[in-house]
């Protein structure tokens, strides 16, 4: 249990997905003033993360390591990725058309980003148990939602703060996410 | 002949991914902390994206177009298992090294973003010089970042194992910060801010 | 009629050839790079196993513990052991000299804080290690023989924690062995 909450707390906060794994960037720097489009974004990322772990290990279990073909395993995962997008795309798009529309461009991104096919790379490397896969995916999704959430709110202030023209925008974003993975680690010492 | 070129340089500088198209952050900014890391990344970058580019302009015409996405994720997932294959037998080191970020390649928006929007609309020999120069303009970008982070990181420089030299003051007491992630957003923003500064790039 | 029906297969063929080919690919290059693999892994163990014993001629690997021999004379033992460090896993190599004492200990691999936690894998910490009896690995402030790296308690513990457990259970398989 201990292992569990160690793993939860590292991908969470301490080896924070965006500020520390530098994945999940794209979303991260385009993310809007609007917490509810943070919140949606996150809870997306963090559901294509924990099914696609499940969907991985699965695939690593039964298929790629009985058959010995790991090396198989990129190509196998971004397909698995893809498809699962797109199915959560349609998905959205019958059930919530407002939601689909405030998503927009950023939902078939998440199969390029880097958070996803991240952390199924990160449970394959450490050899996860199907828990630990689970809970590593939620821990690194819900720290990436965090930091959005977080970052929504900041954006707000800097909209309207006197940013020099050249740090507008982008650079300035970059030193918020030093800040935050500053403070992020400082929480280290915990487990 | 001269088109070649054109593309070519295109792809330094007005077109650099990283100080430009803000592309490809993900795994530039973490192999960052060190020449060494950078060089290999950039290589892997290079294979895969000139791999890519070419094959997808050669059957750009044959492509039908609902499956041209999964066709092209297909090809560029079948080059990056290849750089992964061929560093962890040849370049064992620089393979640990750059852990889970070579295949990250996968999803680095700069190769399906330069598949998509180049090499499945132009000829063969463009897209290659395309792909050489968005390579090298991505290798020249992580270059600078990476000699800034490594100097001052770790107070000295060392390329594949020969070091090149030490800092007087540094040498002895690192600022640590910027071998650390945090540092990278910094080296990031700041260098942002110059290019912007100096016209290289526009301003939002 | 015949045409049409060729249209709308087409993209599935198209896609079929190319999974095909990309699978065969794939699949050349790792019959190419297997082996080379598989000797690079050999040869990291064999050249870390003959820095800790210079004397060594070979050996054997059994129930995930390398036993050393000089010319045929068993002089140690030597496993791996992973300790849960601040950045995550840090892999070591632990040599024994016989059930009781501890030859070496070689940092594999870290991810610990530049220039604090990553000074586990200097040599002065290491050092620390060579000729303790298994019992005395721990701290000197709990009473133990090794000196922690200064701002580096986590770092140290999570080698010395992970070097004396999986020694006492190495040592225990050991006995079951004989």
């Amino acid at each position: 249990m201990s292992n569990l909450i160690a793993i939860f707390l590292s991908l969470a906060i301490i080896n924070n997905f965006i500020v520390s794994k530098f994945l999940g960037l794209c979303p991260f720097f385009g993310v809007s003033k609007k917490l509810g489009n943070a919140v949606s974004m996150g809870v997306a990322v963090t559901l294509v993360m924990l099914i696609a772990s499940l969907a991985t290990w699965i695939i690593n279990h039964y298929i790629l390591i009985p058959f010995g073909v790991e090396y198989m395993n990129i190509i196998m995962y971004i397909l698995v990725i893809a498809s699962l997008v797109q199915m959560i795309e349609l998905f959205i798009k019958r059930t919530n058309l407002t939601l689909y529309n405030a998503l927009g461009i950023y939902l078939p991104l998440i199969t390029t980003n880097c958070a996803v096919l991240g952390i199924t790379l990160i449970n394959a490397q450490e050899s996860y148990s199907l828990i630990e896969s689970m809970v590593a995916a939620l821990g690194g999704g819900i720290g990436f939602t965090l930091v959005l959430i977080i970052m929504s709110g900041i954006r707000e202030k800097l909209e309207i703060a006197d940013t020099p023209r050249s740090m507008k925008g982008l650079p300035v974003a970059m030193l918020v996410g030093m800040l935050l993975g500053l403070t992020f680690f400082g929480f280290g010492g915990i487990v | 002949m001269g088109k070649f070129w054109k593309e070519f340089a295109k792809g330094i500088v007005i077109s650099n991914p990283l100080f430009v198209l803000a592309l490809g952050f993900c795994p530039a900014l973490a192999v960052s902390t060190s020449v060494d890391n950078a060089i290999g990344m950039s290589a892997g970058v290079l294979f895969v994206l000139l791999g890519s580019n070419l094959l997808v302009s050669a059957i750009r015409k044959a492509v039908p177009n609902i499956v041209r996405i999964p066709v092209f994720i297909v090809i560029i997932a079948t080059f990056v298992t290849v750089v992964n294959l061929v560093f962890h037998a040849y370049v064992p080191a620089l393979y640990e090294s750059l852990g889970i970020y070579l295949p990250l390649i996968v999803v680095n928006c700069i190769i399906l973003g330069r598949a998509e929007a180049f090499a499945s609309k132009n000829p063969i020999t463009s897209s290659i010089a395309d792909a050489l120069g968005v390579s090298i303009g991505f290798f020249l970008a992580l270059l600078i970042i990476s000699f800034l982070r490594e100097t001052l990181g770790t107070g000295s420089l060392s390329v594949f194992g020969a070091k090149l030299f030490t800092l007087p003051v540094l040498g002895k007491d690192p600022m640590i910060l910027f071998i650390l992630p945090p540092g990278a957003f910094l080296i990031m923003a700041l260098l942002l801010a110059l290019f912007r500064k100096i016209g290289v790039m526009k301003c939002e | 009629m015949k045409l049409k029906a060729l249209k709308g297969v087409f993209p599935i063929i198209f896609i079929t050839v190319i999974v095909f080919a990309s699978v065969g690919l794939i699949t050349w290059t790792d019959s190419v790079t297997a082996d080379k693999i598989e000797y690079q892994k050999e040869q990291e163990i064999k050249s870390m196993l003959r820095e800790m014993f210079p004397s060594m001629s070979q050996y054997t690997f059994e129930d995930d513990i390398y036993t050393i021999y000089t010319d045929g004379v068993e002089v140690g033992y030597a496993f791996l052991a992973v300790g849960k460090g601040y950045g995550g896993d840090i892999d070591i190599l632990v040599g024994l000299e016989d059930e009781t004492t501890i030859k070496a200990v070689t940092i594999i691999s870290q991810s610990e804080t530049p220039g604090l936690g990553s000074r586990i894998a200097e040599s002065s910490f290491a050092a620390e290690f060579t000729g303790v009896n298994i019992d005395d690995v721990s701290l000197k402030q709990d009473g133990g023989q090794v000196d922690a790296i200064t701002g580096a308690t986590i770092s140290s513990r999570a080698v010395i924690e992970a070097v004396r457990t999986t020694a006492m259970e190495k040592v225990k398989s050991l006995k079951e062995r004989k």
